[in-house]
């Protein structure tokens, strides 16, 4: 059985921009290596100016690397081939305002090739999935900022790509939105495709990306799954209820007789962005729990606070 | 300010555009000469020197980019409006300038000598007094002067029509109103009536000028000469009229009936 | 894995040139396409005013024209550089190029797009032209019968084709405005430096005419040289012809077509040269 081959595959990747004045040059990214397998939920992530949209702009073949290479799907990223299985939602999109919301995209579902026999059953498709249909015959010019990247989205994702490129998908939107997008990257990988994202708002890599690799100045710093890179493993957690004094240090004494220690004891506590969606109303949900008024809280997660003893 | 370099790349490609678009215009010369000698030579040599005094730069830049044609228009119709005024100097100027910016209408040179020869002469007349007051000899004196400006004027036309009809019939026109002189007008008449363009008109005046000199034989030996010419359901033609002429000189000359012209 | 390969495709092309056209439209340039109709026809009465007879014909004519070729000029050059540069500035550009699709698709894409537009407006002036000359000339035939002895004198047919080739040249400017587009950073640069073409275009052929009476030699190869890298654009002034009712030669309209679609493809194929590294 062969080993399929990587999604995107970047090998000493360099990328300098000129600075005509005295010919100095400004590196951008630097020497970066780095594979999206298949299927993965990849996330890359850094500082401002740290490289991340212009790796992104040589994957996608809009700059031509200085030196390294670029492989999508076996193809070298410049060839306009590599493109044909790739969906990118650019940050801050900004789309043809005289269009609608179908319009556009059945515009970018025939450039990217859609049959015509199956062009607008798809279109009604990828609408209706981003939860636009009720907006996609009006102009995109009279959109808020999460309806455009909901658009965005689906003209991504009309023409059935194996690999998504999200570049700040969740930038600038309101926590439902967030939510929303992060709930459609997860169903995109269950469906098995590989999706690259990149994103200032850490809470939400956390929930849906695999691997993470974090830049700085050009430079790979970091990369590796998500649970090595972060999972404490010397460590478990348990959520029991509410316990007495007496039983805290009966546990305590129980845990020593087995070479055992009680690091830490914390109230657990849900995320804001868990409880905010709880309570407000969102579109399209009906008697889930949470909702406006409601007492119901969701389910607490573990906390990562200064650990109680440290001894 | 600091000097920026471009790139050895841009230097590249601005090297390779500008050998390709003379490697380009090499190759569609052959394409494109023939074509440019037609347009060439439709077009008249423009006299700069003469005129660019009187025109700004701005138009005298229009006028060598190829807007010739509207530039004289918008000097004719300012033309209209120095005329208007009664203005000579000006009016006689803006009409030189008119047709040395572009010569080919005839409109323009049968017009501005219509104004040099017809109306200058009266704003002299009005000038120097008057019609009760300005003797006999000094009107003469006038119409002479302009007549000859206005026949300069039209000669110089035959340089860009060399065999017009109208121009012929507009000198014509001059010695028969404004000089009286009914020999030099038939002769201009005749003239322009053996081109094949000329209007029907210009035949029958000449023929009409001879009978006015008394020369009824030789307008009779014309005219049975002009009317086989003539296309019988053409309504400016004027057959039938030519015919009745043709009678009336019999009558005048008393041609015996069996000579008498039959039309076929 | 090898990936489909993605052949050049006349299917996208046209997508883009009709997209771009779209913008055009929605951009209420028609709204100024009708306007410039109408300021045609009010200054089609003024000439009545003069009592030119038959030559009246002419005036509208030149006039028209006239108008044609300026306010078309200024449109060529900056629709082009807005229709382009809409694109690079909003980004549109960065989701499109992100597609399967080749540079050369997307260029040829937006001139045609323009050249669309363009030929709307030529369509639209020369037809309503054409309407206002064959009315009014019927009126001055009932009017001055004696100068109208031959039938019309205006050849609809020949003044047809002069709009053709105002539009070909159109397409010309339009395609090297393009060419500067693909390297100029500003949509301001372009329209500038298109305007300077137009002019070096329209006064090419005093360079040619002229390059054999420069005395030095540098100078001289600079001046010929001119002569040959810009296209001759007064080689589609042939409306002149018209209004002194001249005829157009079928071999030299021919020639000219055939001049134009060449130099329409070659800076064309210089702008998808410049553009295809251009960093987006």
């Amino acid at each position: 059985m062969t080993t399929p081959v990587p999604a995107i595959s970047i090998k000493g990747l360099t990328k300098d921009f000129a600075i005509t004045l005295r010919g100095v040059k400004l590196r951008a990214v630097d020497d970066l290596t780095l594979t999206v397998e298949q299927g993965q939920v990849y996330g890359l992530l850094g500082p401002n100016g740290s490289g991340k949209s212009t790796t992104i702009k040589v994957i996608l073949g809009l700059l031509e690397a200085t030196a390294g290479e670029v492989r999508v799907f076996g193809v070298p990223s410049h060839r306009v081939e590599s493109r044909r299985n790739v969906g990118y939602l650019p940050e801050a999109p900004y789309f043809y305002r005289y269009l609608s919301g179908f319009e556009l995209v059945r515009f970018y579902a025939r450039v990217c090739g859609v049959p015509r026999a199956h062009l607008e059953a798809r279109v009604k498709e990828v609408v209706d999935w981003v939860g636009l249909s009720k907006a996609a015959d009006r102009r995109v010019g009279t959109y808020s900022k999460g309806m455009l990247q909901r658009i965005g989205l689906a003209q991504a994702l009309v023409h059935d790509p194996k690999l998504i490129i999200l570049d700040e998908p969740t930038a600038g939107v309101d926590p439902v939105g967030s939510a929303e997008m992060c709930e459609l990257i997860l169903k995109l990988k269950h469906q098995g495709k590989t999706v690259l994202i990149t994103s200032h708002l850490l809470a939400q890599i956390e929930d849906v990306c695999d691997q993470v690799a974090i830049l700085d100045h050009g430079k790979l710093i970091v990369n590796g799954g998500l649970l090595e890179l972060v999972g404490q493993r010397d460590r478990q957690a348990l959520i029991v209820d509410p316990l007495s004094a007496e039983d805290i240090e009966a546990l305590k004494g129980w845990l020593s007789t087995r070479g055992h220690a009680l690091n830490a004891i914390e109230q657990p506590r849900s995320r804001l962005d868990q409880l905010f969606l709880s309570k407000i109303s969102r579109p399209g949900q009906n008697g889930s729990q949470g909702g406006v008024g409601s007492n119901v809280v969701p389910e607490a997660t573990p906390a990562t606070k200064t650990p109680f003893n440290q001894a | 300010m600091l000097l920026t370099l471009p790139s050895p790349r841009a230097l590249r490609t601005g090297v390779t555009l500008i050998l390709s678009l003379l490697v380009a215009g090499l190759s569609l010369r052959p394409l494109e000469a023939p074509a440019w000698e037609q347009v060439r030579a439709k077009q008249p040599a423009l006299r700069l020197e003469s005129i660019k005094d009187a025109l700004g730069q701005g138009v005298t830049v229009g006028l060598i980019g190829g807007f010739r044609a509207i530039v004289a228009d918008f000097f004719w119709i300012r033309t209209n409006f120095v005329w208007e005024q009664n203005d000579l100097p000006a009016t006689q100027t803006s009409i030189k300038l008119v047709t040395a910016i572009d010569p080919r209408p005839t409109y323009f040179w049968l017009n501005g000598s219509r104004m040099i020869a017809y109306d200058m002469p009266n704003w002299r007349i009005d000038k120097a007094g008057g019609y009760d007051r300005v003797p006999e000899s000094v009107k003469r004196r006038f119409d002479l002067e302009q007549s000859k400006v206005a026949m300069n004027y039209l000669n110089e036309a035959f340089g860009f029509h060399p065999a017009d009809p109208l121009i012929r019939l507009e000198i014509a026109n001059i010695y028969l109103n404004r000089l009286k002189d009914t020999e030099s007008a038939a002769q201009n008449y005749k003239i322009a009536a053996q081109h094949p363009d000329a209007p029907y008109y210009a035949a029958r005046i000449y023929a009409e000028l001879l009978r006015k000199m008394n020369r009824n034989t030789e307008a009779y030996a014309y005219l049975k000469t002009l009317y086989p010419t003539l296309p019988k359901d053409n309504l400016q033609a004027m057959s039938q009229v030519v015919l009745g002429r043709i009678s009336e000189l019999e009558d005048e000359l008393a041609i015996p009936v069996e000579q008498r012209f039959r039309p076929e | 894995m090898t990936a489909d390969s993605v052949p050049f495709s006349f299917s996208r092309l046209s997508l883009i040139a009709s997209n771009t056209f779209l913008e055009a439209v929605r951009q209420k340039l028609f709204n100024f396409l009708l306007l410039l109709a109408i300021g045609l026809v009010a200054s089609a009465q003024f000439f009545r005013e003069f009592n030119f007879g038959s030559s009246e014909l002419k005036f509208i004519a030149d006039f028209g024209f006239g108008a044609l070729v300026f306010f078309g000029s200024a449109l060529t050059i900056t629709t082009t550089a807005q229709l382009f540069f809409s694109e690079i500035e909003n980004r549109t550009a960065l989701t499109l190029l992100a597609k399967p699709i080749w540079r050369s698709e997307f260029v040829f894409g937006k001139f045609l797009g323009v050249f669309a537009v363009i030929g709307v407006f030529c369509a639209l002036t020369i037809g309503l032209m054409m309407a206002l000359l064959w009315h009014r000339e019927g009126q001055l035939m009932q009017i001055n019968p004696e100068s109208f002895e031959a039938g019309r004198i205006l050849q609809y047919g020949d003044l047809f084709m002069v709009g053709v080739l105002q539009w070909l040249k159109f397409g010309v400017l339009s395609a090297i405005v393009l060419l500067i587009a693909s390297f100029s950073n500003t949509n301001l640069y372009t329209v500038v430096t298109g305007f300077f073409a137009l002019v070096i275009c329209h006064l090419q052929y005093l360079a040619r005419d002229s390059w054999g009476n420069v005395d030095s030699i540098i100078l001289r190869t600079l001046v010929r040289g001119l002569g040959y890298i810009f296209p001759n654009f007064q080689l589609f002034n042939l409306g002149d012809e018209i209004g002194v009712g001249a005829g157009i030669d079928p071999a030299v309209f021919g020639r000219i077509t055939l001049y134009a679609v060449i130099y329409i493809f070659v800076f064309g194929g210089l702008a998808v040269y410049s553009f295809r590294k251009r960093e987006i």
